[in-house]
């Protein structure tokens, strides 16, 4: 006791013990609480905050903002002056939300029934209406797509209605749709572009990077109910437009290339079509480009030809695969044997070797035997100089020009022309040429290889290696797209019209074109002959390998002393009982003549006409009302029409055609003399099938007046018309001027 | 009654008076600063956090932004007298209130579970109050009664506490009591923690060495087992809930989206945080933004280094806490801060680590920072408990 009261604070030991354990585990109690746990929850901070921040803002991005698509403005493609050959326009697409609609339905203030709602919108759209119960019926989803793109007046009325009965749940969302103003015009290098407009053909495809600009965006911030956060939180990227093309073709050539191939195709009954490209000689520059069959780019799925659309309805070929043909684009996409008008490059290779000269002859005995093959020519062409090799397309010849360049150096042109890499044209789909391995050429191969068989290229290629062969020997690479233009006008790229080399010298050139001249002024391809102009060129007929059917092609250029433009056409199994002999210069260069004599004027190409043809060229009439009789006639003569007066007074009264008219010279004016000029119309006779001569008599019987085209220079005894201008019957005034080509129906090759 | 017993009796009552004078004394001292400014910074904070994260809701649901922090600060308010008044009350009087406190609290827990009384939330009988205008949770005052009693009781057992008998078995049944009440709710994440709170205290009153390696033990094993059957499929209770813990990305719509907006509510805020204020989880995103997973908000807005300083402020708080418990005058007032400072630690850790997906999804509010009125004013209340003790500490003897 005493001592418990000398010291009150002395505890008792066990109390201290107690008090001890009390303390010490309340210290351990304090580092979990105050340290370990935190030092744990840190860690996990560090996994979440740290480690794993990217991918939860990814998450936290996602479900917080929405963003609105500001679509940006694809690309418009221009022709060469300007027209708009593609362009973006705005189109909506009308969309339901059968969740919604749902809902909607379920709900006491709507008055307007499901069956209402579909009728409407199914005559509105012009839509099945199967089709929209059937996507009314998938209630879970929010988006079925009623009408793709429909046009603004189409939305309009669906929004009015919409509007009219406080419908909710269907929906019209913005969106751009492709317009193609010219239809079938080009649509092989054009293209089209899918349901996401994207490009999936041609131009479109090609150059899609370009076109389709930059999508913009709008992200909202937005909370778990779908409004807009209470404060702001937007980001802009702003839509870029699409880059426009400002392309080389020319709508007028094209249009000129695409009829030409059609009345081609449909004319020699060409089972596999035709293609044809125009070339501006001297760059490269792909004036027109066609392919047939064509199609609609503004409805691509559909088939144009009526033979393919026959074919699909007998079920002799599936949609698909005539989809697939009418696509094709067969100057790019399909290889060929080029046959005769690869002769060009041959020659072009023999003379800058120098193993031929202007002055070299051959005697052609109708056949050469190779390795015991025996190749004959067309004909017995007897001797001849290298201009008449080349104008009779004399193939041992030919092969003796290939064999004295021999197969290295032959290839070494072939490389040299780009016809073994392909021509690089800035459009998909460029085929590769097939060769035999240069090792293991032989000499027949090589024979071969001279006239153009056993071997094949793409037009393209092929036309670029000619061009290259009388432009001076410039290879360029041919080009569509002449430049690409940003939004603002900005120039963002611009072709660079470099040759890629020169193969042969300008003299070698120059003998190429002297000789391919001749071929159409007097060899196989008269039939291509144009009036007033000087035209070079080189007819092809090609075999399809051992199958017995033909490529016929036909190549030209003009003027032949300084070449523009040059166009090659090829014709893929013309039908063999047309009545016309399948060949290039029979069925493929009275074409080339027509779309020639169209297109060169139009690309204001100076025609040259020859003392022979001035006689012909057209004249002017010069009025000679009021005059006498005598004064008349003199007048006319000396301008070298024929006359021919009615009636017996000294005065003239009246004259057909009037004065100031321009028709072909030689032609018979008809001078009224007192009498009353007959207002009667004239009916055009059929002229075609018929001789020059028969022809003239033919028209003037009818009042008419004649202009012949094609191959005037000719005294073949086998020119026939091949077409005439106004259709056989028709009522046409007195004097009227018609044009007739002429054709040489038996040339061969 | 002899002299001898006269003057026995006035030395017992001189020693009485000198022990009440040094109480009093003792009671007047000063109360320890740091600890305030802990309380006071981080109930500010949870304030300003709270204003922050609950705007969206209230704005959508009341119109006013800030509905929900104008009725917190009130009872911010309230609880801050109260801190005051008990803060400069003797603790020592607190344990003649221990068994009041209990029957209280039994009373009210078994008033809530009475059909039609209680107010039902999301299937749990959680509450009493007047319509909704003010609620609160029996449970909070049953924590807190737990902490009165055990500290009262134990602090007296002394070594008796190594007898199973007296220190285990009475402290067992009234924590089973009030387990079974609070079950019956059912209220599971507040039964956890008056059950550890209890444990606690119970273990740093002095139990048994060996009988505190059983109880961490058996916990580990049973809980690690548990997890184990459940990954095994043995067991179907619970499992959506262990899977979602483990990926809450299996269900992110359903039973995972909680989960899943927490965690990307503090994984997009990074190291510096979208800014104060700016947070986009908060908008209709995140469910509970300000009541249990306010500190999501916090990890988004202010980012880690933003979370982990208020996690500093809290580890500092607690620290002081144990340190004045450490320094108290008596086993009373360590075991009745230990108590108080347990529950501010085990709630901060199991909130903070559900909300982490450290552990599996429960209901634990952060003190200071959680919307609860109730909650936040006994939470001040107890502070002021730690700060009476606080005052009690003896100055450091010379030599």
């Amino acid at each position: 006791m005493a001592n418990q009261e000398k010291k009150p604070n002395r505890m008792p030991e066990k109390i201290r013990r107690v008090n001890r354990v009390i303390q010490s585990r309340t210290f351990v109690l304090m580092l979990i609480l105050g340290l370990g746990t935190f030092l744990l929850l840190v860690g996990k901070l560090w996994q979440l905050q740290i480690v794993r921040h990217d991918e939860l803002q990814g998450l936290a991005l996602d479900q917080q903002t929405r963003s609105t698509v500001v679509s940006a403005s694809r690309g418009t493609i221009y022709d060469r002056d300007g027209n708009i050959l593609a362009i973006s326009a705005t189109a909506e697409t009308i969309f339901l939300s059968p969740k919604e609609l749902r809902e909607e339905l379920e709900k006491e203030e709507t008055t307007w029934t499901k069956e209402y709602l579909a009728e409407n919108l199914a005559q509105i759209l012009d839509v099945n209406i199967e089709g929209i119960y059937q996507k009314m019926e998938n209630v879970e989803s929010q988006y079925e797509v009623l009408k793709l793109r429909a046009d603004e007046e189409v939305a309009n009325q669906v929004r009015e209605f919409l509007n009219e009965n406080k419908i909710h749940g269907v929906y019209l969302v913005t969106d751009a749709k492709r317009y193609y103003p010219y239809g079938t015009l080009a649509s092989h290098v054009i293209g089209f572009v899918g349901d996401d407009n994207t490009g999936l053909y041609g131009l479109e495809a090609r150059y899609e990077d370009s076109l389709e600009g930059q999508t913009g965006l709008v992200v909202t911030a937005k909370d778990n109910a779908g409004n807009d956060m209470l404060y702001e939180y937007e980001k802009y990227y702003d839509a870029k437009n699409g880059d426009d093309l400002v392309l080389t073709l020319d709508t007028t050539v094209q249009y000129y290339l695409e009829k030409g191939l059609k009345d081609m195709v449909t004319r020699f009954d060409a089972a596999q079509g035709a293609s044809g490209i125009v070339l501006n000689a001297k760059t490269g520059a792909v004036l027109a480009m066609g392919s047939y069959p064509n199609y609609d780019l503004n409805d691509f799925s559909a088939i144009q030809d009526e033979k393919m659309k026959q074919m699909i309805a007998d079920g002799s070929a599936s949609l698909g695969d005539m989809q697939m043909r009418q696509w094709r684009n067969k100057a790019l996409n399909d290889t060929y044997e080029p046959g005769s008008t690869f002769k060009v490059v041959t020659l072009a290779a023999a003379l800058e070797e120098g193993v031929v000269t202007p002055e070299t002859t051959y005697t052609c005995t109708g056949g050469t035997v190779m390795s015991g093959y025996t190749i004959h020519c067309t004909g017995h062409h007897g001797s001849q100089t290298l201009e008449e090799t080349v104008a009779n397309s004399c193939n041992p010849a030919f092969i003796s020009y290939g064999l004295a360049v021999g197969p290295e150096r032959f290839y070494d042109y072939m490389r040299a022309f780009g016809l073994m890499s392909g021509s690089g044209v800035d459009l998909d789909g460029e085929a590769t040429g097939i060769f035999i391995n240069e090792d293991s050429l032989t000499d027949l191969d090589l024979a071969c290889y001279a006239f153009g068989q056993n071997f094949n290229v793409t037009p393209i290629a092929l036309i670029a290696a000619q061009a290259a062969c009388i432009n001076g020997g410039y290879l360029h690479q041919p080009y569509v797209v002449e430049q690409v233009l940003a939004d603002d006008g900005t120039v963002r790229y611009q072709h660079d019209g470099t040759p890629i080399r020169q193969v042969v010298s300008e003299a070698t050139s120059a003998e190429v074109r002297k000789c391919l001249e001749l071929v159409v002024a007097d060899g196989t391809g008269r039939n291509g002959q144009v009036t007033g102009y000087r035209i070079g060129g080189k007819t092809g007929t090609a075999d399809k390998g051992q199958t017995g059917e033909v490529v016929v092609s036909f190549m030209c250029f003009a003027p032949a002393d300084d070449p523009e433009v040059i166009m090659l056409l090829a014709l893929d199994t013309p039908g063999r009982d047309t009545g016309t002999y399948p060949s290039g210069g029979a069925m493929v260069a009275p074409v080339s003549s027509k779309i020639m004599s169209e297109i060169l004027p139009y690309l204001g190409i100076e025609p040259s006409f020859s003392a022979e043809e001035l006689l012909g060229a057209d004249t002017t009439v010069p009025n000679v009302i009021d005059l006498s009789t005598e004064e008349a006639t003199t007048r006319l003569k000396n301008k070298g029409f024929s006359f021919r007066v009615v009636g017996s007074g000294d005065t003239i009264t009246d004259q057909t055609p009037a004065g100031g008219t321009v028709i072909p010279g030689k032609s018979t004016v008809v001078l009224y003399a007192g009498e009353a000029k007959s207002d009667d119309l004239c009916t055009v006779p059929p002229l075609v099938g018929k001789s020059p001569a028969e022809a003239n008599v033919a028209a003037t019987n009818a009042g008419l007046l004649l202009r012949f085209t094609g191959t005037t220079a000719s005294t073949s005894g086998s020119v026939r018309v091949l077409g005439q201008s106004e259709e056989v019957g028709a009522q046409v005034p007195a004097g009227t001027v018609i044009t007739v080509q002429l054709s040489d129906t038996a040339v061969a090759d | 009654m002899t002299r001898e017993e006269h003057a026995r009796a006035r030395a017992q009552q001189e020693k009485r008076r000198a022990t009440e004078k040094r109480s009093r004394e003792a009671a007047k001292g000063s109360i320890d600063l740091p600890f305030l400014l802990l309380t006071i910074l981080l109930t500010g904070i949870g304030l300003i956090m709270l204003f922050s994260a609950s705007f969206p809701s209230a704005y959508y649901e009341s119109g006013d932004g800030a509905y929900y922090v104008k009725r917190q600060a009130l009872f911010a308010v309230l609880g801050f007298i109260a801190m005051a008044v008990v803060g400069k009350t003797n603790y020592q009087r607190l344990r003649g209130t221990a068994r009041f406190v209990v029957g209280i609290a039994l009373f009210l827990l078994i008033l809530v579970i009475i059909p039609g009384v209680g107010i039902t939330i999301n299937n749990a009988t959680r509450w009493l109050g007047f319509g909704t205008l003010f609620t609160f949770q029996p449970s909070e005052i049953a924590k807190l009664a737990v902490i009165l009693y055990f500290a009262d009781s134990i602090s007296k057992k002394k070594e008796k506490m190594r007898d199973i008998r007296y220190g285990i078995v009475p402290y067992m049944v009234i924590l089973a009591a009030f387990a079974l009440l609070m079950l019956l709710e059912p209220h599971l994440s507040g039964t956890v923690l008056i059950v550890g709170i209890g444990v606690v205290m119970m273990i740093v009153g002095g139990i048994h060495g060996w009988l505190v390696g059983i109880g961490v033990g058996s916990v580990a094993v049973i809980g690690t087992l548990f997890v184990k059957l459940v990954e095994s499929g043995v067991i179907r209770y619970g499992a959506s809930r262990i899977a979602m813990w483990k990926n809450p990305w299996l269900d992110p719509q359903d039973t995972g989206y909680q989960m899943c907006q927490s965690l990307i509510s503090i994984g997009s805020g990074g190291l510096l945080g979208v800014g104060f204020g700016k947070s986009r989880q908060k908008f209709l995103y995140l469910p509970e933004e300000h009541n249990d997973f306010i500190f999501a908000i916090v990890c988004e807005e202010l980012g880690m280094i933003g979370a982990c300083i208020i996690m500093l402020i809290f580890a500092m708080l607690i620290l002081r806490g144990f340190w004045i418990a450490l320094h108290a005058r008596d086993r009373f007032g360590t075991l009745l801060v230990v108590g108080i400072m347990t529950q501010v630690g085990l709630q901060t850790f199991l909130n903070i680590g559900v909300v982490t997906s450290l552990l599996p999804a429960t209901g634990i509010s952060l003190p200071f920072f959680s919307y609860g009125g109730t909650a936040l004013a006994l939470q001040l209340l107890e502070m002021g408990i730690v700060l009476s003790v606080s005052r009690q500490i003896p100055a450091p003897r010379n030599g």
